[in-house]
């Protein structure tokens, strides 16, 4: 039998953000009738390529083919009259506006609305309810029903099952099935490879901005698919960054987490971190780990468990108390942290301002501190006297500088070494290690599976809002992380 | 499962009042303040009615303009001026006219600063700059053209524009009907436009959260012209009303600044979110009244006219954090 023309076809998909390369260079083909799987591990580019493939960002270079035809789309829009529907991983709906003024936005055909809306088992739900007042899982199966109604003929669904409950998901398979029968075709980003297993016919796996193998999910099993996310090993920072210790030089306990749960996204996590210790986290995207670290950095309220600082409970109403308890954030948006337009110096003596008395001015020693925190990061500071001009690599260096300037007893890195090269890189694990050694506790999430021997001491891994793991840094491989992370059990 | 618990869970009331509590409140806020004014003065009646409702029309307005342009996600510093370009032009030509010529200029009038605010809308979009500051700079130059056009008080209007904004061609007394008429009509055709149709929700789209609606497929170029063409058309609009209701033109800055200043102030009050995307005009018109009456109300208790500022910024951070607390308790208690 000779392959059916593709319906949609990407042939040497390249996009770059600034100096970060999203994709290479990635051929991509679904074929009618079939659900399309793509994956990869975080930064991979999937999301990216939904994004161009929906009319979201142009591509900076190669074409996209429907059905043969070569399209260019300016904007979502465009894509959408070209029959490709997307739903995104946050929903494209209108907060302000009820569920029925969100319809009447664009051409949506009632009748198939409420059909679908039927389908997922929400034929009575009320049109005139405020998107706002929705619970996600509703919202994304409105967005699909929405999606659904404009009859496409291909479906791009980014982690449409991230949010949805077991039987939720099912309702979506069975769609897809009929999908199918009807002759078009679906692209499913997830991280659940049960669900690749199940309800695709092919995969596409994307590495490091490539497409590195197309494989059929009838013929290879889970750990296949997890080989081919990883591909030959990658290659590691060098690993001179001095031996983790043995655990029986940590010192006692600083931060014990009991219990902490926040709603569904995160639930029942404990853990300790102790002195002296650097505790990797890894998890896929959107596993809750972003709300853990909110907890502890005091930007919410958990609404279970506690959090300890040397024993003592705590509770954290803002950042600012959680500063003051010692625990300080790195947090994974460098735009966040830094002000872009003020100097690395005034950067570095941010810290330094809850301790200005009244119009006492800056303490007199804060000269010093910054100049020794600037040395020992070795910043280039040629570009200093604005934050925006520096690398990527070296704001990175300014945020955490700034609590070695301030203090700190906990230090919490979300993915601190995300797109930024090779170099600052070593240099930032270095200094961790070094930071580990002068007694600090560090918790490090990274999406950097690779790196986790050679900084950490041990590792949790996180899956669904859970802690399902914990594996010695030391023997952990980024298979027996990633088949965790997936809420696989690992081989003994 | 979660589908059928919140399928018709609420009954309609609440929502109702959820979402259109802040208006209502104004309403009564506003309903309160007339039945006070009743008892402060002599004798109230049709009078009272007429001149309370055409001294407010420009306010009223302008304050929908600026909901309009807000609930889009922008503000227009430059309303002011557009409101000081309508009301020098139509002074300086309206003047001695027929009814016929006067209508035309005016209709000219209202397209002429539709076309040029929406132009203004579509700069905005284009080049990335924040909507205050493009808006100051074109306040100013609306400003200034308005006194090159006319360079002092002056001029005059047509006695059939007097009757329609004021209900009588003397602009004294008169009927309620049609300034009554020239309130309700505009306002009316505005909230449908806003809540009914897809332009309208468009805005509200926008202004809520403008990525989403990208994604959702929605015009956000269209949608920006639109909501800045809206405002200049009720600019347009105000500067007829106020040369009206006056006899004359008035090119002065201040007049500008102030009905600017006014504009956002009845926004405010009115429910409308700065943030965009919340609120309806419907509030805003109340809020736009009650700051009109603020006036004769204080002169009838025989308070200098010189405290009502004061006054009127205390009523205004008042009502805001009434209305602000009462959203916390709405917000904790469901």
């Amino acid at each position: 039998m000779s392959p059916p023309l593709p319906l949609l076809t990407a042939q040497g998909i390249a996009k770059s953000y600034g100096p970060v390369v999203a994709l290479r260079s990635v051929d991509f083909a679904v074929a009618p009738g079939e659900v399309h799987a793509l994956l990869g591990a975080n930064g991979a580019g999937k999301s990216t390529l939904v994004k161009i493939l929906a009319g979201v960002h142009p591509a900076d270079a190669g074409q996209v083919f429907v059905a043969g035809r070569p399209v260019q789309f300016a904007t979502p829009r465009a894509a959408i009259q070209a029959g490709i529907a997307t739903v995104f991983q946050d929903p494209a709906l209108i907060p302000d506006l009820t569920v029925d003024e969100n319809l009447r936005l664009g051409p949506v055909d009632r009748q198939r609305f409420r059909e679908g809306l039927d389908r997922f088992g929400l034929a009575h739900l009320d049109l005139d309810t405020r998107v706002r007042d929705l619970p996600l899982d509703l919202l994304r199966l409105v967005d699909l029903a929405r999606a659904i109604s404009r009859e496409p003929r291909i479906l791009l669904l980014d982690e449409i099952t991230a949010a949805l409950t077991a039987d939720q998901a099912e309702r979506v398979f069975e769609l897809l099935q009929d999908w199918r029968q009807q002759g078009r075709a679906a692209v499913l980003i997830t991280h659940r490879l049960a669900e690749v297993m199940r309800a695709c016919d092919r995969a596409t796996v994307l590495r490091d901005g490539q497409d590195v193998a197309v494989l059929d999910t009838q013929a290879v099993d889970e750990h296949r698919l997890i080989e081919a996310m990883l591909g030959q090993a990658t290659q590691p920072v060098s690993s001179d960054l001095g031996s983790s210790r043995a655990r029986s030089t940590l010192g006692p306990a600083v931060l014990q987490v009991e219990d902490l749960g926040w709603n569904q996204g995160v639930q029942g996590v404990s853990f300790q971190v102790r002195e002296g210790e650097i505790l990797g986290l890894v998890a896929l995207e959107g596993q809750g780990q972003d709300r853990l670290f909110q907890l502890l950095a005091g930007q919410r309220s958990p609404t279970a468990g506690q959090i300890r600082i040397d024993g003592r409970p705590r509770r954290f109403r803002s950042p600012y108390d959680a500063v003051r308890a010692g625990v300080v954030l790195v947090p994974g948006d460098r735009q966040l942290a830094v002000l872009p337009s003020q100097s690395v110096h005034h950067n570095l003596a941010l810290p330094l301002f809850h301790r200005l008395r009244r119009w006492m001015g800056i303490p007199p020693d804060e000269g010093r501190r910054v100049a020794e925190a600037i040395r020992r990061l070795a910043i280039d500071i040629r570009a200093g006297s604005q934050v925006r001009r520096l690398s990527g690599g070296n704001q990175q260096k300014v945020v955490i500088g700034r609590w070695l300037v301030g203090g700190f007893r906990v230090l919490l890195c979300f993915d601190p070494t995300r797109g930024i090269d090779i170099q600052t890189k070593r240099e930032i694990y270095r200094l961790l290690r070094e930071l580990a050694g002068a007694g600090a506790s560090i918790l490090l999430y990274t999406s950097e599976l690779a790196e986790i021997p050679l900084v950490c001491d041990r590792v949790l891994v996180m899956h669904a809002g859970r802690i399902v793991d914990e594996q010695e840094a030391a023997t952990a491989t980024e298979a027996s992380l990633l088949t965790a992370a997936h809420g696989l059990e690992v081989a003994p | 499962m979660t589908g059928a618990a919140l399928a018709r869970g609420r009954t309609a009331m609440p929502r109702f009042l959820a979402r259109h509590g802040w208006a209502l409140g104004v309403w009564a806020l506003l309903g309160l303040l007339l039945a006070w004014y009743s008892t402060l003065i002599p004798r109230f009646g049709q009078f009272q009615v007429v001149s309370i409702t055409k001294n407010s029309l420009p306010l009223i307005y302008l304050a929908v303009g600026q909901a309009i342009i807000v609930i889009a996600g922008g503000i227009d510093l430059s309303l002011g001026g557009l409101l000081l370009l309508s009301n020098v032009v139509a002074a300086r030509f309206m003047e001695g006219q027929p009814l016929g010529v006067a209508l035309l200029l005016a209709v000219a009038i209202l397209v002429g600063l539709a076309l040029l605010n929406g132009l203004v809308g579509l700069v905005i979009h284009r080049s990335g700059m924040p909507d205050i500051v493009v808006t100051l700079a074109t306040s100013y130059i609306w400003s200034g053209l308005a006194l090159w056009i006319l360079p002092s008080p002056g001029g005059g209007t047509a006695p059939e524009m007097r009757w329609l904004f004021t209900g009588s061609p003397s602009g004294i007394g008169g009927t309620w009907v049609t300034p009554g008429m020239m309130l309700a009509l505009p306002v009316l055709a505005i909230y449908l436009v806003l809540r009914r149709t897809r332009l309208g929700l468009g805005l509200y789209a926008v202004g809520s959260h403008r990525e989403a609606a990208r994604l959702a497929g929605l015009d956000v170029a269209r949608a920006k012209v639109a909501a800045y063409a809206f405002g200049g058309m009720l600019a347009g609009l105000a500067g007829l009303a106020m040369v009206a209701l006056t006899g004359t033109g008035d090119p002065r800055f201040s007049v500008g600044a102030n009905a600017t200043l006014n504009s956002l102030a009845a926004v405010v009050l009115g429910g409308v979110a700065l943030t965009g995307g919340a609120g309806s005009v419907i509030g805003a018109v109340a809020a736009a009244v009650i700051l009109i009456m603020l006036n004769p109300i204080l002169s009838a208790m025989g308070i200098d006219p010189n405290h009502a500022q004061v006054i009127q910024g205390a009523l205004i951070a008042g009502v805001m954090m009434v209305g602000g607390l009462a959203t916390i308790l709405r917000e904790r208690s469901s």
